[in-house]
C-alpha cells in the first residue's frame, strides 16, 4: 500500500514532526526521495550519507523520531491534507515559488491552498502590529485595496489587526475592480485551522481569491516561535514590504529587517509621535526606510503604474459642522476622551456626550475603552 | 443548690437568649455542661474556675452540672463565662440567689477574675427584654446602644460579688477611651482632574447605581472609590441599629457613641474567601463583608482577580439585599444592602490609548471571562477611569469639595424618594414610563444604539434609571426636567459604555 502514497505524503509527514525544521528537512531531502528518508529516519532502512551524520549527531533526536514516525504516518497525513484542499509542494514542484528558490533561509517544502501561480505578479507585502489603532487599521485597508487594483499581489500575515485589515481592503478591490490582483496569505500555523479564528471567513476568502502559504502541515499549533519564522518567508516572498503601524520591538520589525537583509524596499507608513502604535515605523524611517504616504508611492517602486488606484470611495456621511467638525479633528489628531472633549471644548459632560454620540452614529467616530477615535471611509474594512 | 442566670448568645447579627442552669448536688466533684456547648463554650469551664478561686471565691468541690437553655440549639462562644460564673456562685450560696433578679450578664472572664468584653454585645443586649445588663467596660458603647434596661459596667468578678452581696453600689466605670477624632473622611477635593469619575461617583451616589471602574493601575481608582461613602447621606435611626449589630455580632471596633452612624465602607482583598465574603463560618455564622457594608459601600479592587464562586455569591445580595447563610444545623438572614463599587484594569496589560495594548487575544478573552455576564450586567455604571493628565495632577486648583457634592446628592436622593418612594437604582421597569419618560430625540438615540447591538434590552432599563438619576442632580432651581432629554441619555450611555472586554463577552450594555 506505501508504493501508491506520492512522495509529498512523506514530505507532509516529516516535516510535522517534532523538532523538525527546514534546514533539518533540506538535510533530509536533499540527496534521497522523500519516501526513503521516511524510512531512514523511521528506522525501516539504514540510514546513509547525510542522513546518517545528522542522526548519529544526535542520538537522542534520532529515537525521538523513530517514536514521530510512529505517530505520524504518511498515509494518514497525506489523506489530512487531500481532506482540507491543502497541496503539498517540493522545491523540485514547478508550482514552488521562484523568489524562495534561491532564497539562503528557503523552507524545504511548502504547504498551500489555492492557486501559487498568482506570485508570478508584482508581490506587496503589507504587515503591522495585531493591536493597531482605527487609524492604523484603515491606512492597511485603504493600502490593500489600492495596491490591489493597481495590479500588486498584496502578500501578508492574516493576523489580527493590520495584516487582516490589508486583506480585506485587497477582497474589497477585487470586488470592485476586475483587474484588481489577488491576495496572498502566509501563515504561522496549519492551514487547517484559521488562526485567529475570527479570521476563518478570511482565510478561505483569501485562499479562493489567491493562495494561503504555510511551512507546517495541518494540525500545526500556532505557536509564538513559528511567527518570526514565518516572517522570513513572508519578506522573502515580496519585492517590497510596507509595514503599516508597529510598536518599538514588534513582530513586523523582524519582517523589515528579514526584508531588509535581502535588499527588499522597505516603506513604512509615518504616525504620531504620541502613538506607540507607531514607536517602530517612525524607528525605520529614521533607519532609511521609504515613507509610504500614498500608495501610489508604494506603486512606483514595484515599477506599476499608480493611477489606476486613486479612485476615492463615495463618502456618504453628513458632513459635521461648527463644534463638531472641530471634535472630528482633534479625535484625528490622536484619541480623545469625553472629558478631554467637554474640556477642550468647554462643554458640560452630557453636552460633550451627546456631541460625540451624534458623531459616533454619522459614521465620524468611533469609540473603543472610552477613547474616541476618528474614522474614515475604510472603516468598515479596518 | 440551684440557680437561673440569663444571658445570650449571637448567631449571624442576631441575639438569642440563653439561660444558664446551675444545679450544685452532692456526687463526686465534678463540673458537667450540657446544651449543645461548642469547643469555646466548653472551654469556660476552666476560665471560670481558675476566675473564682483567683478572686479569692470557693469552687464547690461536689457536682456541678450547667445546663444552657434552650438546650436544642448550638451555643458559640466565650460571652457565657460570666453567667456561669454567676450561676455557680449563686447556687453554692456564695451571693444571695435574690440578688440576681433583674440581671443579666455578658461577658468572658480572665484566669485572674477579670471581665473582658466579647463580640457581638448589642444584638444580643437588644434580646434581653427590660433585664439590666452586665458587661465589661469595653462593651459599654455597644450594649447601651441596644439594651432596653440599665447598663452596669463590672471590670471583676470580685467587683461584681460584691455588688450581688450588697456590700458596695455599681461601680462607675468609664468606657476606655477610644481615639477621640473620628478618622478623617478622605475629601473629593484632593481628586484632580477626573472630571468623568467624579460625576460617576456623584451619580452613583445619588442614585445607589452599582459602579465598575475599569482604568488602567495608577488611575485612582481606589482613591475615587474611598471617597463615595462621604457623599452618601447619614444612616437613619434604623439603618444605624441594624448596621450596629452586624459590625458588634463581627467584632468590628464601633465608634466611640457605639452606634455607627455614617455608611461603612468595606474593601476586602481580593483573596478574601468566599464565607468571608458572605458570611458563616463556625456555628456563630459571622457575618460576612456584605453584611459589613450594609447601607454603605462594598469596594471590591481588582474585582477580576476574586474566584468566580466569590463573585457568584455575590449575586444573590445584590439581588435580595439579604444574605442567607444556611448550614445543616444552623441558619441566619443577615442584612446586605449595599452600593457595589468595583474596579479593574481594562486588560492584563493594564491598557491604555489604543494602540498600547500589548494583550494578545487569548489573554483577553480569558480577561474578560473572569467577570460573568450577568454580574456585569448589575453595574448601572460602567466608567473608564484615565490615567490624569500631567497638567491636572500639578495644578494647586482643589477639585469640588465633597460638601458641595453632598448637598447636590442628598437634593437628588429627597426628589427621588418624593417621586416614586425608592432611589432610582430600584425603580420599577413599569414605573419608567411614569418616572423617566423620554422626548424624542432621546428615545432616537436609544433606538439607534439597540439597533446596532450595543444596548440591550435589559441595559435598556438601566440607562433609563442612570439618565433619571443625571437629571434629578442636573436640576436648576425649579426643579430636574420631567422628561428625560438627549444630552442626559448621551451622558447614560457613555458611563455604561464600559470596555473592550463587555463587547466581547457579548454584554453590550
Amino acid at each position: 500500500m506505501t508504493a501508491t502514497l506520492p512522495a509529498e505524503a512523506y514530505v507532509a509527514a516529516l516535516a510535522g514532526f517534532e523538532r523538525m525544521t527546514s534546514r533539518r528537512l533540506h538535510v533530509l531531502l536533499a540527496h534521497h526521495d522523500p519516501a526513503e528518508a521516511f524510512a531512514m529516519v523511521a528506522g525501516v532502512a539504514p540510514p546513509v550519507g547525510l542522513v546518517a551524520a545528522l542522526l548519529r549527531s544526535d542520538p537522542d533526536l534520532a529515537r525521538h523520531w523513530r517514536s514521530e514516525a510512529q505517530r505520524r504516518q504518511p498515509a494518514g497525513c497525506w489523506s489530512e491534507c487531500r481532506q482540507h484542499g491543502i497541496d503539498v509542494v517540493l522545491r523540485s514542484d514547478r508550482r514552488f515559488p521562484s523568489p524562495l528558490l534561491d532564497d539562503p533561509a528557503a523552507p524545504a517544502a511548502l504547504f498551500a491552498r489555492g492557486d501559487l501561480d498568482v506570485l508570478d505578479a508584482r508581490r506587496v507585502g503589507i504587515v503591522g502590529t495585531r493591536n493597531a489603532t482605527q487609524r492604523g487599521r484603515q491606512t492597511a485597508a485603504r493600502l490593500g485595496y489600492e495596491l490591489a487594483a493597481g495590479g500588486a499581489v498584496v502578500v501578508s500575515g492574516l493576523a489580527r489587526g493590520i495584516d487582516g485589515a490589508a486583506h480585506r481592503g485587497v477582497l474589497a478591490a477585487r470586488a470592485d475592480t476586475p483587474g484588481a490582483a489577488p491576495p496572498v496569505g502566509v501563515v504561522g500555523n496549519g492551514l487547517d485551522q484559521p488562526y485567529p479564528r475570527r479570521h476563518a471567513q478570511l482565510w478561505d476568502d483569501v485562499a479562493r481569491h489567491g493562495a494561503l502559504i504555510s511551512e507546517w502541515p495541518p494540525g500545526t499549533q500556532p505557536d509564538a516561535y513559528r511567527f518570526p519564522l514565518r516572517n522570513r518567508i513572508l519578506a522573502a516572498l515580496v519585492e517590497v514590504l510596507v509595514v503599516v503601524e508597529s510598536r518599538e520591538r514588534g513582530g513586523s520589525l523582524i519582517t523589515a529587517r528579514a526584508a531588509a537583509e535581502r535588499g527588499i524596499p522597505v516603506f513604512a507608513v509615518p504616525g504620531s509621535l504620541d502613538s506607540p502604535a507607531s514607536a517602530g515605523t517612525n524607528l525605520l524611517l529614521v533607519d532609511g526606510a521609504a515613507p509610504a504616504v500614498e500608495s501610489a508611492d508604494v506603486l512606483m517602486a514595484l515599477g506599476l503604474d499608480g493611477r489606476r488606484a486613486g479612485r476615492a470611495r463615495f463618502d456618504p456621511r453628513p458632513l459635521p459642522r461648527g463644534r463638531d467638525a472641530e471634535v472630528v479633528a482633534w479625535c484625528r489628531e490622536r484619541p480623545q476622551r469625553l472629558d478631554e472633549v467637554a474640556g477642550r471644548g468647554a462643554m458640560s459632560l452630557s453636552d460633550a456626550a451627546l456631541v460625540l454620540a451624534r458623531l459616533e452614529r454619522d459614521g465620524w467616530l468611533r469609540e473603543a475603552g472610552g477613547w474616541f477615535e476618528a474614522i474614515d471611509t475604510w472603516a468598515d474594512l479596518a | 443548690m440551684f440557680a437561673s442566670v440569663p444571658s445570650a448568645v449571637v448567631h449571624g447579627a442576631e441575639g438569642h437568649p440563653v439561660t444558664v442552669e446551675v444545679v450544685i448536688t452532692d456526687g463526686l466533684p465534678g463540673f458537667h455542661l450540657s446544651g449543645r456547648p461548642d469547643e469555646s463554650v466548653r472551654e469556660s469551664r476552666d476560665r471560670v474556675r481558675a476566675a473564682v478561686v483567683t478572686s479569692g471565691l470557693r469552687w464547690p468541690s461536689t457536682r456541678i452540672t450547667v445546663s444552657l437553655a434552650p438546650s436544642q440549639d448550638r451555643k458559640t462562644g466565650s460571652g457565657l463565662d460570666l453567667a456561669i460564673a454567676v450561676g455557680v456562685l449563686a447556687a453554692s450560696e456564695q451571693v444571695p440567689r435574690s440578688s440576681l433578679d433583674g440581671l443579666a450578664f455578658i461577658g468572658e472572664l480572665g484566669l485572674d477574675g477579670s471581665l473582658r468584653p466579647v463580640a457581638g454585645v448589642a444584638p444580643m443586649a437588644g434580646v434581653l427584654d427590660d433585664l439590666d445588663v452586665v458587661v465589661a467596660p469595653g462593651n459599654a458603647a455597644e450594649a447601651r446602644v441596644a439594651a432596653a434596661g440599665a447598663v452596669r459596667l463590672v471590670d471583676h468578678l470580685r467587683e461584681l460579688t460584691g455588688v450581688l452581696r450588697s456590700e458596695a453600689p455599681w461601680p462607675l466605670h468609664e468606657p476606655p477611651a477610644v481615639s477621640e477624632e473620628p478618622p478623617r473622611q478622605p475629601d473629593l477635593a484632593e481628586v484632580r482632574g477626573q472630571p468623568l469619575a467624579r460625576q460617576a461617583l456623584e451619580i452613583a451616589a445619588a442614585g445607589a447605581h452599582h459602579t465598575l471602574l475599569v482604568g488602567p493601575p495608577g488611575s485612582g481608582k481606589t482613591m475615587l472609590a474611598s471617597r463615595l461613602p462621604a457623599l452618601l447621606p447619614p444612616l437613619r435611626r434604623e439603618q444605624a441599629l441594624e448596621v450596629t449589630m452586624v459590625h458588634s455580632a463581627a467584632g468590628v471596633p464601633l465608634p466611640t457613641g457605639g452606634l455607627v452612624t455614617r455608611p461603612p465602607f468595606r474593601s476586602p482583598h481580593h483573596t478574601c474567601s468566599n464565607v468571608a465574603l458572605v458570611g458563616g463560618g463556625s456555628h456563630a455564622l459571622r457575618p460576612g463583608e456584605v453584611s459589613l457594608a450594609h447601607c454603605g459601600v462594598l469596594f471590591l479592587d481588582e474585582i477580576a482577580e476574586f474566584t468566580p464562586s466569590a463573585l457568584d455569591s455575590l449575586r444573590q445580595s445584590l439581588e435580595s439585599g439579604r444574605s442567607h447563610v444556611r448550614r445543616v444545623e444552623v441558619s441566619a438572614d443577615l442584612p446586605a444592602r449595599f452600593l457595589l463599587v468595583a474596579a479593574m484594569n481594562p486588560c492584563p496589560c493594564g491598557g491604555g490609548p489604543p494602540g498600547t495594548c500589548e494583550c494578545g487575544e487569548a489573554q483577553l478573552n480569558r480577561y474578560a471571562r473572569r467577570l460573568s455576564g450577568p454580574l456585569l450586567d448589575r453595574f448601572d455604571l460602567r466608567v473608564t477611569v484615565q490615567r490624569p493628565a500631567v497638567d491636572d495632577l500639578l495644578s494647586s486648583a482643589d477639585g469640588e469639595p465633597t460638601a458641595l457634592v453632598a448637598e447636590r446628592v442628598h437634593r437628588a436622593r429627597q426628589l427621588a424618594e418624593e417621586r416614586q418612594g425608592v432611589l432610582n437604582s430600584a425603580l420599577a421597569p413599569h414605573l419608567l414610563d411614569e418616572m423617566a419618560p423620554l422626548d424624542a430625540p432621546a428615545m432616537a438615540l436609544l433606538r439607534h444604539e439597540m439597533e446596532h447591538q450595543r444596548l440591550t434590552g435589559r441595559g435598556y432599563h438601566r440607562v433609563r434609571r442612570v439618565a433619571r438619576t443625571i437629571a434629578d442632580l442636573s436640576g436648576g432651581p425649579d426643579g430636574p426636567p420631567a422628561v428625560l432629554g438627549e444630552a442626559d441619555v448621551a451622558l447614560a450611555l457613555r458611563l455604561r459604555s464600559g470596555f473592550a472586554g463587555v463587547r466581547r463577552a457579548g454584554w453590550a450594555a
